[in-house]
C-alpha cells in the first residue's frame, strides 16, 4: 500500500519533472538560457556519477567537458560539418582521455587524486591554449556551425534547445540504470568503505576506473553540445574554474542523486544571470554563496525536496 | 645555444623553482597540518603581491618596507582568516573545506579586481637592487640574486624551525596525530593558527618577492597554483625536503623547456609528473597512505 502510494508519487514526480523541462525554455528570459542550463545539468550529472556515487572528488573534469566541446568543434569546423559524427568524436575522443587521466589518477585517493586530476586537466588547457592552428588559442575556437539533421533545423534556439534535451534525458535514464545496477552499488560500497570491499573480492581499482570514463564519456557529451549551443568553444572551457563550477552545482544540488546536481546547475546559472545583469562582481557574490552554502547549506536542494516530500528517488 | 644562454636559463629555472618553494612549503605545511587543499592559496600569494604595491604606493614608497612588513601583514590575515573561518570547518569532511576555499578565491579575486582594476598594477624594481652582477661566467640581475637567496634562507629557517624547536615538534605532532596532541593539554588549536599564519605568511612573501619581476595582476595565482600541485605530488606532501626539492625540478624544467620550444613548456611539468606517478606514486620524500 505505502509502495504503490510512494511509486504514484514517484511517477507524478518524474511526469511533472519532464513536463517542466519541456516546457521550460517558455518559462526562461531567453531560450539559450534553458539550454545552456540542460548542457550544465548533464555535466552536473555525469560529474555526480564521480562524486556523489564512487566518492572520488575529481578536479579535473573541465578536461572531458572541453575536450568534448573542442573535438566537436573542430570536426564541424575543420572536418566535417555535420552534427553526430562530430558529437560521436567528441564522446570517444574524451573518453579515452579520461582512460588516459583516469588510469594515472586512481593510483592515489583522497586529495592526491583531486591535485592530479586537476593537473592534468590543466594539460589539456595548456595544450589548447599553445595549439593556436588547431584550437584558435586564447580567442577559442570561433565559428562552430549547426548543420541541419534531415529536417531538424538547429539553427532555431527552439530546435536545439529540443535536441539537447533529448540527449540529457537519454543520459539521465543511462544514468539512472547504471546507479542502480550491480555495478552502481558497488561503486556506493567502495564509496562506504574500500578496504571491505576489496575484501569481499572487487577488483576496486577497476570499478573506479570505469566509472571515471562513464562520467567523461557523458562530460565530453555535455562538452560537445555546449560547442553547438554557443557556436563557439571558449578557452574557459577547460580551465579549472569550470571544474571548480561543476563540483559547486553537484554539491549545491545534492550528492549521490542524480537529480540534484540537475537542480544545482539550474540554481547556479540562473542566479548568475541574474546577478551578471546588474553588477560585474558576480565573481565575488558568487564566491560569497558558495562559501555560504559550504557553511550552512550542506545537504543541498534535494534534501530539501526530500524532506518536503518524503520522496525517495 | 651558447653556455651563457644556458647558464642564464639554468638561474632563471632557479627563480621560478623559488617562488614554487615558497608557495609549496605554505601549501605544504596546511595540508599536513589540517588535511585540506588550500585554493586560496595562490588568491593569497596575488594578496602578498597587492600588499607590497599599496605599501610602496600610498604608504610609504620604500621596497625594504613592503619586504618586511607585506609579508608579516599576509601572514597575520592568515592567521585571522583561520580563527574567524576555517576554525568552524574542521570537523566537515575535507571536500566542504575546500569547496569554502574556492569561493574565499573567487571572492579575493573579485575584491581585487574591483579595487585595482583588471589591468593589474605596475611595481618597479628596488633601487638598491638594480643592475646586474658578474658571476665569473656571466652577468645577472642583483634582484634575481637576491631572491634566491631569500627563498634559501627562508627555506632554510622553516626546516630549522620544524625539525629543531620545541614548537617545530608540536607542529610535526599535531601532523601525525593532532587528536592526542590535544590530550596531552598543549592548545592545538593555536598551533593550528600559527602553522596556517606561516603558511600564508610564506605566500604573502612570494608575492611580494616576484611583484617586481612578474606582472601584477588579481589572476596572477591562478596557474602558479596547480604547478604548486604538480610541486607537491612530485615531492610528496608533507614533507619540507619534497617541496623545495620538487619546487627547484619543476622550475627547471620549465626553464628547460622554454629553452628548447616555448609552447611545450608548461605540458611537459604535467608530463613529467604522469610519468613520475608511474614510477613512484607517493612522491619523493611522501610518506605512505598519508591523510589518504
Amino acid at each position: 500500500m505505502i509502495d504503490s502510494a510512494m511509486s504514484k508519487k514517484k511517477i507524478i514526480t518524474l511526469s511533472s519533472a519532464v513536463l517542466l523541462s519541456l516546457l521550460f525554455p517558455y518559462l526562461t528570459p531567453y531560450t539559450a538560457l534553458a539550454s545552456e542550463i540542460l548542457v550544465f545539468a548533464l555535466f552536473a550529472m555525469s560529474y555526480d556519477l564521480v562524486l556523489g556515487y564512487a566518492g572520488m572528488l575529481s578536479f579535473g573534469h573541465a578536461a572531458f567537458f572541453g575536450i568534448g566541446a573542442y573535438t566537436t568543434g573542430i570536426m564541424l569546423v575543420r572536418v566535417y560539418p555535420s552534427v553526430m559524427p562530430a558529437l560521436l568524436a567528441g564522446v570517444i575522443v574524451s573518453s579515452l582521455a579520461a582512460l588516459f587521466v583516469g588510469y594515472l589518477s586512481i593510483r592515489r585517493s583522497g586529495i592526491y587524486f583531486t591535485m592530479v586530476t586537476l593537473a592534468f586537466a590543466q594539460m589539456f588547457y595548456f595544450t589548447a591554449f599553445k595549439w593556436t592552428g588547431l584550437t584558435g588559442g586564447d580567442d577559442g575556437l570561433q565559428g562552430v556551425p549547426r548543420p541541419s539533421i534531415g529536417p531538424l533545423d538547429l539553427t532555431s534556439e527552439i530546435t536545439l534547445y529540443y535536441f539537447i534535451l533529448f540527449f540529457v534525458l537519454l543520459s539521465i535514464t543511462i544514468g539512472l540504470r547504471v546507479v542502480n545496477s550491480p555495478f552502481g552499488k558497488t561503486l556506493q560500497a567502495l564509496r562506504e568503505n574500500k578496504d571491505r570491499t576489496m575484501s569481499i573480492g572487487y577488483d576496486v581499482d577497476k570499478f573506479r576506473l570505469i566509472v571515471f570514463i562513464i562520467s567523461g564519456f557523458f562530460s565530453g557529451l555535455a562538452g560537445g553540445l555546449y560547442a553547438l549551443l554557443l557556436n563557439f568553444v571558449p578557452l574557459s572551457s577547460l580551465y579549472w574554474t569550470t571544474s571548480g563550477e561543476v563540483v559547486v552545482m553537484t554539491i549545491v544540488g545534492g550528492m549521490g542523486t542524480l537529480f540534484g546536481p540537475v537542480l544545482g546547475a539550474l540554481g547556479i546559472i540562473l542566479l548568475r544571470d541574474i546577478i551578471s545583469n546588474f553588477t560585474e562582481s558576480w565573481n565575488f557574490i558568487m564566491g560569497l554563496i558558495f562559501m555560504g552554502c559550504v557553511l550552512g547549506f550542506r545537504g543541498g536542494i534535494m534534501s530539501i525536496i526530500r524532506d518536503k516530500l518524503k520522496l525517495n528517488v | 645555444m651558447s653556455a651563457q644562454f644556458i647558464g642564464m636559463q639554468l638561474f632563471n629555472g632557479l627563480i621560478l623553482g623559488s617562488v614554487y618553494v615558497l608557495l609549496s612549503l605554505g601549501l605544504s605545511i596546511i595540508f599536513g597540518m589540517l588535511g585540506i587543499i588550500n585554493f586560496a592559496h595562490g588568491a593569497f600569494y596575488m594578496l602578498g603581491a597587492y600588499a607590497a604595491y599599496t605599501i610602496t604606493s600610498y604608504i610609504f614608497p620604500n621596497f625594504w618596507i613592503a619586504f618586511i612588513f607585506g609579508p608579516i601583514f599576509m601572514g597575520a590575515f592568515g592567521a585571522a582568516c583561520e580563527v574567524f573561518f576555517f576554525r568552524r570547518l574542521y570537523k566537515l569532511p575535507p571536500l566542504y573545506v575546500m569547496l569554502f576555499t574556492f569561493g574565499l578565491m573567487m571572492a579575493f579575486q573579485d575584491i581585487i579586481r574591483m579595487i585595482f582594476g583588471s589591468m593589474g598594477v605596475p611595481f618597479n624594481t628596488p633601487e638598491s637592487l638594480m643592475g646586474a652582477v658578474n658571476l665569473g661566467f656571466m652577468y645577472y640581475p642583483k634582484y634575481r640574486l637576491f631572491l634566491i637567496i631569500v627563498t634559501a634562507l627562508c627555506s632554510l629557517g622553516v626546516w630549522l624551525f620544524l625539525s629543531k624547536t620545541r614548537l617545530g615538534a608540536l607542529i610535526r605532532a599535531g601532523t601525525d596525530n593532532s587528536q592526542m596532541v590535544d590530550a596531552l593539554g598543549i592548545n592545538i588549536s593555536r598551533i593550528t593558527t600559527l602553522v596556517f599564519g606561516l603558511g600564508i605568511g610564506l605566500a604573502g612573501l612570494a608575492g611580494v618577492l616576484v611583484a617586481p619581476i612578474q606582472n601584477v595582476t588579481h589572476l596572477m595565482g591562478m596557474d602558479f597554483l596547480i604547478d604548486c600541485f604538480v610541486v607537491v605530488v612530485i615531492g610528496g606532501m608533507g614533507s619540507i625536503a619534497g617541496s623545495i626539492i620538487g619546487g627547484l625540478i619543476v622550475g627547471e624544467i620549465i626553464a628547460m623547456g622554454i629553452m628548447v620550444w616555448p609552447p611545450i613548456a608548461n605540458t611537459l611539468i604535467y608530463l613529467f609528473m604522469a610519468a613520475f606517478l608511474l614510477v613512484r606514486p607517493r612522491g619523493l620524500f611522501g610518506r605512505e597512505a598519508f591523510h589518504d
